[in-house]
């Protein structure tokens, strides 16, 4: 009994972790720009899909191609950034929304024009892999997704804390009007955001594609698991991101486990409307969320 | 001649409204081809569903994207109601109505308290709860089977015998929705809620009880959209969950109003005689192999849309006094707003 418990505890973990990853992606674009994108779960996808096409057609190994990945959406992070984001920072909620959305749709649609609505999978001679602590099943390609993802967000908060840049980033989410006094540019700033926003986004889909087979709405639920999180963790912080995504990854293991995969699907759905009766600012909530998306 | 002739001038627009409804009545009747007819019971339904979008986003601006909930209510009620107690859909219409009125007053106080993104976010919420429910609940909805409606023409049983009188009915809920939307316009109420749309800590300073206004607001626009949602289940006669309760419908609804124009009752029809037609022509002439391409084409007006015309398309073209302006203002526009040729 305990055994399985504890193996469903793990089993959450190691879910959680791309959770909180395509979180703190969410939650930094947000506030720096407070822009809320709604298609962050299709950059998910499209790092399904870019790694899958890399191990297909050039064999290279989902892990590796990391390396090609991590570059390649930054910049398409920074190009989307310049063309769409751009104009709806700061505009009305319509805009934002609903530019969003239609990215979504296209990003989505031009998946299954492209390579259609057959779920995609990869086999890698690690696929099956598990690793036995005695009892304990661990399979191989979850800890590495957890640990990739768990290593991107220290190497995040790093480069947050330490570096000029990051110092300047959390400035703006601070005070957008105070940072642009201290001549700190923040329209540059929005779009090396977003760039690490939708690099996050795909990173964690190149570390799902070994576990998870691809299709184009995949990514959708995904965008919207990682709004709750960012809810219940407290707009514009990290560290609610990254708890509020241990917290649902556990919670939809354990209900998926113990009351079947109905209730699984829903189980973020009443976190997410209880946080908003008992606790609407989150557990870390940041100074200036009440502003823009409570009230 | 005695007495004065009767000024038509003071009444133009309520007669030009008269020639036009009288219009709308009788062309359908001059269709005899089953495809247009087709296309116009879909390009009213989508009006009139856009139209009841319209009160509460349009005019009231608490953005939703969970309206498929409140059309699947409508379906589902009038089509269960239907086809276990033998109910015929005309009251299981008002019941649908009614109970998607509960859950739109349930929603509000809920989810009010937040504002853009995260109120949006709420209300996408709460449609997937519902299409989760009516997946898995499957001794009452039938799960992804679906529920289909024997074919039993009747006026009781509302199965009609032909198209063209799906369309005067659909006409009749169109109707309904503009008039509405028209008095909302001219009324306290409308005023009210414009004021909230454009500044809500200034409308409650200004004594206006904007939870109140919303939660009303909302619950006549979910009450039409489940009109509209039992319209459908009769029309098709076949419902299930993907189609009438998924995401792909709230933003097609919400995308018809947002091109057509937000906050005007003509809007959404517009809107959709636009819309509608360009679907089922994208679907016609690419057919089956390039499927979501019309997605992709109605994700890239919509990002257009609402970055440069938040105002709708149509409201832009007719406001405007030089209209050979209109797309070099656009263009102009985008390049200044992403800063590539500053002018």
């Amino acid at each position: 009994m305990l055994q399985i418990l504890v193996q469903v505890v793990v089993s959450g973990l190691l879910l959680s972790g791309v959770y909180a990853l395509v979180s703190i992606g969410l939650t930094l674009i947000f506030g720096v720009s407070r822009v809320s994108n709604f298609a962050q779960g299709e950059f998910v996808t499209l790092g399904m899909y870019a790694t899958y096409w890399l191990f297909v057609l050039m064999n290279i190994d989902p892990y590796l191609s990391l390396i090609l990945v991590v570059p390649s959406f930054f910049l398409l992070g920074i190009i989307i950034a310049r063309v769409i984001i751009k104009p709806i920072v700061g505009a009305p909620p319509i805009a934002q929304v609903f530019a969003t959305i239609g990215m979504s749709l296209v990003i989505q649609n031009v998946a299954l024009f492209f390579w259609g609505g057959n779920f995609r999978t990869i086999k890698t001679s690690y696929s099956e892999t598990i690793i036995r602590l005695q009892w304990l099943n661990l399979p191989l390609a979850h800890l590495v997704a957890f640990g990739v993802a768990m290593g991107v967000i220290f190497l995040l908060y790093l480069f947050l804390k330490y570096t000029y840049l990051g110092k300047a980033i959390r400035a703006v989410a601070q005070d957008r009007q105070a940072a642009s006094l201290m001549s700190i540019n923040v329209g540059l700033l929005d779009l090396i955001t977003f760039g690490i926003g939708i690099a996050c986004a795909g990173i964690a889909g190149t570390v799902l594609i070994p576990i998870y087979p691809v299709y184009p709405t995949i990514g959708f639920p995904l965008a919207l698991i990682a709004f709750v999180v960012v809810v219940l963790g407290g707009l514009g912080s990290m560290t609610g991101a990254l708890v509020g995504g241990l917290v649902i990854g556990l919670l939809e293991t354990f209900t998926g486990f113990y009351m079947g995969s109905a209730l699984r699907q829903i189980v973020y759905f009443i976190v997410f409307i209880l946080v908003l009766l008992l606790k609407p600012s989150g557990f870390f909530g940041q100074r200036g969320s009440e502003e823009v998306g409570f009230k | 001649m005695m007495g004065k002739p009767y000024d038509f001038s003071k009444n133009k627009k309520f007669f030009w409204g008269l020639i036009i409804l009288v219009f709308c009545f009788l062309l359908p009747a001059a269709i005899k081809s089953a495809f247009y007819l087709d296309m116009l019971v879909k390009v009213v339904l989508w009006a009139m569903v856009a139209g009841a979008w319209n009160i509460s986003c349009g005019y009231g601006g608490a953005l939703s994207l969970g309206h498929t909930a409140f059309f699947g209510i409508g379906a589902y009620v009038s089509t269960i109601l239907f086809l276990k107690f033998g109910i015929t859909p005309w009251i299981g219409m008002l019941a649908g109505g009614f109970l998607a009125i509960f859950f739109a007053v349930a929603l509000g106080y809920l989810s009010f308290r937040l504002h853009g993104p995260f109120f949006v976010l709420s209300t996408v919420a709460f449609a997937e709860v519902l299409r989760i429910i009516s997946i898995h609940w499957r001794s009452v909805t039938r799960g992804s089977e679906g529920l289909s409606i024997p074919f039993k023409p009747n006026w009781g049983t509302f199965i009609l015998h032909n198209r063209l009188q799906y369309v005067y009915v659909a006409l009749c809920l169109l109707l309904l929705v503009f008039l509405i939307s028209y008095w909302i316009e001219r009324s306290r109420f409308g005023y009210q809620l414009m004021a909230m749309r454009g500044d809500e800590d200034a409308a409650e300073s200004l004594g206006i009880n904007t939870l109140q206004l919303k939660i009303i607001a909302t619950s006549i626009s979910a009450f039409l959209t489940a009109l509209g949602g039992t319209f459908y289940a009769q029309y098709i006669m076949y419902i299930e969950p993907h189609t009438i309760l998924g995401l792909d419908f709230s933003v097609q609804v919400a995308l018809i109003s947002i091109i057509g124009g937000m906050g005007k009752a003509f809007g959404p029809i517009l809107g959709s005689l636009f819309i509608t037609p360009l679907s089922q022509l994208l679907r016609g002439w690419f057919g089956g192999g390039y499927v979501g391409l019309h997605f992709i084409i109605y994700g890239m007006i919509l990002i257009i849309v609402v970055i440069f015309i938040p105002e709708g398309i149509f409201t832009a073209i007719w406001g405007r006094k030089e209209r050979s302006n209109f797309f070099k203002d656009l263009i102009s526009k985008w390049m200044n707003k992403i800063g590539v040729f500053k002018t």
